[in-house]
C-alpha cells in the first residue's frame, strides 16, 4: 500500500478545519456546562453561549447547501420524518436545546435585562434550580459525546470507527473547560476559589488524555484495518506527526503538566497559568484537527 | 417508475450492478458514459478529491504483488444496509422501491455526512450545486425508468457490465451470479452491497 492508493476524506468530503473548530467549541461548551453546575459563574455562562453560537455558525457555514436548510427542515417537520439513526440529527437537536438553555442562564446573569423586563424573572429561578442545572450539565456532556459519535458513525473512515473517540472528546473537553476557568481567573473574572481545584484535576485529566491518545493510536496501529493503520501512521510519523507530538502531546499535555507540577510545589502564578491554559486549549484543538485530517478511506484492492 | 420506500416497506425489486473483471478491457467507456449521462457539465472537469474525471464510477489502478497491472471499477453499491442512509440527518438519502440508494436534492443541505459514511468512497461533491453525486444519477434513472439499461452497461464494448433484479431468478444478473465466481467488496463493513465483482467462471 502506498499513499497514492489512498484518498483523504478532507479532499473529498471537506471535513477539515471548520469542523475541527466546531468540535473544539462544542467540547468547550459541553464540558463547560458540567463545570457550570459546580461553579455557577456568569463569565463561564457567557463563554459557553459564545462557544455554542460560534460552533453552530461554523457548522452551518460549512454546509455546502446551507441556503437549502430552511426548506430541508420544513420538509422534515411537515412529514414528521426524522432520522433518529443519525448522530448528526441527534446532535443538531441537542445543540439547539443546549443553546436555548444557555441563553436562559445568560439572561439570568444580566440584571439590566431581568430588572427592566420583569417577566424574565423565571430565568433566575431556572438558574437557581439544581434540577435545571443538572439537566443542563447532562446535556452538555451529551453534546460532547455526540461530537465524538458524529465522526465515529462515519463508516467510510476506519480511523474514526472506534468508541475511544467519544471518550477522548469527553476527557479533552473537560481539560478545555478547566482551562477556560483558569483563563477566567487569570483575567480576574472569577475568584481564586473557582480555579482552586483546577490545577490538580487538570493534571489528572492531562494524564488520562495522554493515555487515551496513546491508546487510540495503539489500537489503530496494532489492530486497525489498513485505512485505520494508515491514518494512525499519518498522525504518528506522517503528515500530521508534528501536530500530534508537538501540538496534541507537547503543547497540549506536557506543558500544562509541567506548569501544573511547578504550581503545586512553588505556588500559583498567573502568567504561568495563562500559558498553561492557552496550551491546554490549543492541544484540545490540535487533537480534533489531527484526528479529522488524518482520516482516509479503506483502500480498495482487486 | 420507482418511488421512495416508506418506513417498514420492503422493496419490490433488488436491482444490482455487476462488473465482470475477467471481461473488462479497461477502456474507460463506462466512466465516460456515466459522466455524459448523469453530469454532462463535468465532462472536462476533474473531481479534485479523486484527481480523476468527475464520474459516478471511480477507477482504481494498481499493481499486483507479482507486478501485474490491476484495475478495479467501483460505484455506489446500493447497499441493503447503507451507512449513508443511516447517517443522513435530513432523510435526503433514501431507498426506492427498486432497492436502490437515491438522493433527494430537495432534502439535501450539503453536510457531506453521506460522503464520509460511504466505505467505498464513491460519492463526490458536485462543485456547482454541492450535491453528493453517485450512481445512479438522474440520467441513468431516466434510462432505467424507460426500460433501458444504465449508461455504463450500454456503453461497455466488452459486455463486462450488467444491471438487473436479484429477486428475479431468470434475470441476467441472477444467472451470472449463479454460474460465475463473484465477490462483494468490503463485506466486513456489514453494508450488504449489491455490486458484484465477477472474477471468472466457476
Amino acid at each position: 500500500m502506498t499513499p497514492a492508493d489512498l484518498h483523504y476524506q478532507v479532499d473529498v468530503a471537506h471535513w477539515g478545519w471548520s469542523i475541527a473548530w466546531f468540535l473544539w467549541f462544542v467540547g468547550i461548551a459541553g464540558m463547560g456546562s458540567v463545570a457550570y453546575f459546580f461553579v455557577r459563574r456568569a463569565p463561564l455562562a457567557y463563554v459557553i453561549f459564545g462557544s455554542l453560537a460560534i460552533g453552530l455558525l461554523l457548522v452551518v457555514s460549512h454546509l455546502g447547501r446551507w441556503w437549502n436548510l430552511p426548506r430541508v427542515l420544513w420538509i422534515m417537520v411537515i412529514n414528521l420524518d426524522f432520522n433518529f439513526n443519525s448522530w448528526m440529527l441527534i446532535g443538531i437537536m441537542m445543540l439547539s436545546v443546549h443553546l436555548f438553555m444557555t441563553l436562559f442562564i445568560v439572561i439570568a446573569h444580566l440584571p439590566f435585562l431581568t430588572n427592566r423586563f420583569g417577566w424574565l424573572g423565571w430565568t433566575k429561578a431556572l438558574n437557581a434550580s439544581n434540577v435545571y442545572l443538572a439537566l443542563y450539565a447532562a446535556l452538555g456532556a451529551g453534546a460532547t459525546v455526540y461530537s465524538g459519535f458524529l465522526i465515529t458513525q462515519a463508516a467510510g473512515v476506519p480511523l474514526w470507527n472506534t468508541s475511544l473517540i467519544p471518550v477522548l472528546w469527553v476527557i479533552s473537553g473537560s481539560v478545555a473547560a478547566i482551562a477556560v476557568l483558569e483563563l477566567l481567573y487569570v483575567f480576574g473574572l472569577v475568584d481564586a476559589r473557582v480555579s482552586s481545584f483546577g490545577v490538580r484535576l487538570g493534571m489528572g485529566l492531562d494524564v488520562l488524555k495522554l493515555l487515551a491518545v496513546l491508546g487510540f493510536l495503539h489500537v489503530a496501529l496494532s489492530f486497525g484495518s489498513a485505512g485505520a493503520r494508515f491514518g494512525a501512521e499519518l498522525m504518528t510519523s506522517g503528515e500530521y506527526a508534528l501536530m500530534t507530538w508537538g501540538g496534541v502531546i507537547g503543547i497540549g499535555i506536557l506543558i500544562p503538566l509541567a506548569i501544573g507540577a511547578y504550581t503545586i510545589f512553588v505556588g500559583k502564578s498567573k502568567p504561568l497559568l495563562l500559558v498553561s491554559s492557552v496550551a491546554a486549549l490549543a492541544g484540545v484543538f490540535f487533537l480534533r484537527a489531527a484526528v479529522l485530517l488524518a482520516g482516509v478511506w479503506e483502500p480498495l484492492v482487486l | 417508475m420507482s418511488t421512495r420506500l416508506r418506513r417498514g416497506q420492503a422493496p419490490t425489486r433488488r436491482m444490482a450492478h455487476i462488473w465482470d473483471a475477467s471481461r473488462c478491457i479497461a477502456c474507460g467507456a463506462c466512466v465516460m458514459a456515466c459522466t455524459q449521462a448523469n453530469a454532462p457539465e463535468m465532462m472536462f472537469r476533474e473531481e479534485k478529491g479523486w484527481k480523476s474525471l468527475a464520474s459516478n464510477i471511480r477507477r482504481i489502478d494498481g499493481v499486483s504483488p507479482h507486478g501485474r497491472p490491476e484495475l478495479l471499477l467501483v460505484q455506489c453499491q446500493h447497499c441493503e444496509n447503507a451507512p449513508c442512509i443511516s447517517t443522513c440527518p435530513f432523510g435526503a438519502t433514501y431507498y426506492d422501491t427498486d432497492g436502490r440508494v437515491r438522493l433527494d436534492p430537495a432534502r439535501c443541505a450539503g453536510c457531506s455526512y453521506c460522503v464520509t459514511s460511504c466505505p467505498y468512497n464513491v460519492r463526490w461533491l458536485h462543485p456547482d450545486n454541492k450535491l453528493p453525486k453517485k450512481c445512479m444519477g438522474d440520467g441513468c434513472i431516466d434510462l432505467t425508468d424507460s426500460g433501458q439499461q444504465p449508461a455504463c452497461v450500454q456503453a461497455c464494448p466488452a459486455m463486462a457490465r450488467d444491471y438487473g433484479d436479484l429477486n428475479d431468478p431468470a434475470s441476467s444478473v441472477s444467472v451470472t451470479l449463479r454460474t460465475k465466481r463473484s465477490r462483494r467488496l468490503l463485506e466486513a463493513t456489514g453494508s450488504e452491497p449489491k455490486f458484484f465483482v465477477v472474477e471468472g467462471s466457476r
